[in-house]
């Protein structure tokens, strides 16, 4: 089959006579049925550029999207993580469901090569889902133009893509028809839709994103040879762990 | 197939009607040999001998029988036939020009005069005896290299010349249903000096095009340390071509082939190194815990080896990111700070191990909660000079 042909049977909107049980969904669940109910589609869009914007990392702008990328690696489907902002934790990623043959991690170094990693695996129809942090190799803020650049290589690519960003560009111009601004809030996450296609959403919504979980105080594990905390260290622990 | 001085042969009867008949496969042939270059003279005869004598003696005599043949050999002139220089001097001393000249005298006398050898070889060309060829057998392992017609400055102006290179490659590994994982291209400098270029695959290929890609990677990132004079393209180790079975009712074929085509690319233009798998690592410590791996699709999948933990517990909840190095934190009277205390949300689990390997470490995690509502993973350490840090981020 020749590559032109090969490229455009991998459209999300190109659907094969012989491929209709397994035809991509416009869209993309997310799990969250809350969440669902305010996209567009009912799902993360594919073939289309979604920013988040989060204030600050740690708050759970991972948790969001990691429902949606599980059931994608379930299914052997690619997802592609471009200049991570930390190294991943392959027992955390693996513990979320995903599957971590599926899963792929670019680092790129310079600016321009970031954003020549990203359009491409955008671009291409074998990646399923694309995540890129790119604003912190720009000094803080991606161009705009670049930003469009990514949305056309979605609309080419025809995955899901994320591009994780600083909550003070919730104000820049953006192409990215879906945005969405994460907010801490305590074991939930408030997600306000800063813009969709359709209706302009009225208020914020709080999705029960999966938090770390409570565990017995005092949990102990090691491999052979540990030795119990001692005594002055377990005071010094009931004194902080208050 | 076989070769000869300056020439090549091709047994095309079989093939005929596959490619459309006679004129559809010498145009073939032509359309192949200008795109790479080759200037080259065809003829068509009934016999390889004959074939190779007409070719040598003009362009385009077509002769599908032994009649034909014999009828255009008469006119071939015997320059055409390469004789020794004494042979050929003899046949010159009896006056003779043309093959057919050569054929009107009796053959009994022909081999007194100028030997049973030159005999046969006209009895072979004429069809009357077989004339068996030893078929060409492609070498092992692929080198080839052009010359540049000028000096080259720039290495992304290479990839037009390594065009040719690689057409004679994918060809060479078409030839052998085999494909190669690994390319190198040598860019010779003159004087000795050399840039070797290796090309490694996520898999096996063998389709021009995406060997174009790849090599188009490396020369847009490459600064020539001086002009480039000469250009060669080796592969080592050919590897059987995998029979692929698309899947009739998904593209996971297409998806897989176009994700390692995407991997090849990124490793071209950003390093190896830059393009990784993950895996997890039995190991206690949590910066030991992950792997990476290499990046290729279609590996076969492990199951993620989980470190051994007491039977009926589950392990404890772990951050999607982590930091390397652990970021040091302040402490106020015992407690944790980071833009302001930090509250510890759960904890502690120790995590001790590493004493065997020198890379000890014992370590009572919390899980914290910041100000701005970020959940941190932090440790203490209860060995002096001790301190906290922060080890990741539930993100």
């Amino acid at each position: 089959m020749n590559s032109a042909l090969a490229q455009v049977l991998e459209r999300s909107d190109i659907r094969r006579g012989d491929a209709f049980a397994v035809a991509p969904a416009p869209t993309l669940a997310s799990g969250f049925a809350r969440l669902d109910a305010e996209l567009p589609g009912g799902g993360w869009p594919r073939g289309a550029l979604t920013e988040l914007l989060t204030e600050h990392e740690g708050i759970g702008e991972l948790d969001l999207l990691l429902p949606a990328l599980a059931a994608l690696t379930a299914t052997g489907q690619t997802v592609v993580l471009i200049a991570p902002p930390h190294a991943a934790h392959a027992p955390a990623w693996a513990t979320a469901g995903i599957r971590l043959d599926c899963l792929r991690l670019v680092f790129p170094r310079r600016p321009r090569d970031a954003l020549w990693a990203a359009v491409e695996a955008l671009r291409c129809g074998g990646v399923a889902a694309t995540l890129c942090w790119l604003d912190e190799l720009f000094r803080g803020q991606l161009p705009a133009n670049s930003l469009r650049r990514l949305q056309v290589a979605a609309g080419e690519g025809g995955g899901a893509a994320f591009c994780l960003r600083p909550a003070q560009l919730a104000a820049a111009a953006s192409p990215a028809p879906l945005r969405l601004q994460l907010q801490a809030a305590g074991r939930q996450l408030r997600v306000s839709l800063l813009k969709r296609r359709g209706p302009p959403a009225r208020q914020a919504i709080l999705l029960d994103i999966r938090r770390p979980a409570e565990f017995p105080p005092g949990f102990h594990h090691a491999v052979a040879g540990t030795v119990l905390p001692d005594a002055a260290d377990s005071r010094r622990r009931i004194r902080v762990a208050v | 197939m076989s070769l000869a001085p300056a020439a090549l042969r091709l047994e095309i009867s079989g093939s005929l009607r596959l490619f459309g008949g006679l004129p559809a496969l010498l145009r073939l042939v032509r359309e192949d040999l200008a795109a790479m270059e080759f200037r080259a003279q065809l003829a068509v005869a009934a016999t390889p001998l004959a074939a190779l004598w007409l070719a040598r003696s003009g362009d385009n005599v077509i002769a599908r029988d032994l009649a034909a043949t014999r009828a255009a050999l008469a006119a071939v002139p015997l320059t055409a036939l390469q004789l020794a220089p004494p042979l050929a001097r003899r046949i010159e001393g009896f006056g003779l020009r043309r093959i057919g000249e050569l054929l009107a005298l009796p053959r009994a006398s022909l081999g007194a005069r100028l030997g049973k050898v030159f005999v046969i070889d006209l009895a072979r060309a004429l069809g009357e005896i077989p004339d068996p060829q030893t078929c060409f057998v492609f070498p092992e392992r692929f080198e080839q290299g052009l010359e540049l017609p000028a000096p080259v400055d720039a290495a992304p102006v290479l990839l037009f010349a390594a065009r040719r290179l690689i057409a004679a490659l994918a060809g060479w590994l078409a030839a052998r249903n085999s494909a190669v994982r690994e390319i190198e291209c040598l860019i010779d400098h003159g004087h000795g000096r050399v840039t070797a270029l290796p090309l490694a695959f996520s898999a096996p290929v063998c389709r021009a095009e995406r060997i174009e890609r790849v090599l188009k990677e490396r020369l847009d990132a490459l600064k020539l340390s001086a002009p480039a004079l000469a250009l060669r393209l080796c592969a080592r180790q050919a590897e059987p071509r995998e029979a692929r079975n698309h899947a009739l009712f998904d593209g996971g074929g297409q998806r897989q082939e176009a994700l390692a085509e995407l991997i090849d690319r990124l490793a071209a233009r950003l390093g190896p190194q830059a393009v990784q798998g993950l895996a997890c690592h039995a190991d206690h410590r949590p910066e030991l815990a992950s792997r990476a791996r290499p990046a290729a699709p279609g590996e076969a999948i492990q199951p993620a080896p989980q470190p051994a933990l007491r039977p009926g517990t589950a392990l404890p909840p772990r951050p999607l990111w982590l930091l390397d190095p652990p970021e040091a934190l302040r402490e106020v009277q015992g407690r944790p700070q980071r833009d302001g205390a930090l509250a510890l949300a759960a904890g502690p689990e120790r995590i001790e191990s590493g004493w065997w390997d020198g890379v000890d470490a014992r370590r009572d995690y919390f899980i914290a909660i910041d100000s701005a509502g970020r959940w941190l993973w932090i440790f203490r350490d209860p060995r002096p000079p001790g301190g906290w840090f922060l080890h990741g981020w539930f993100a």
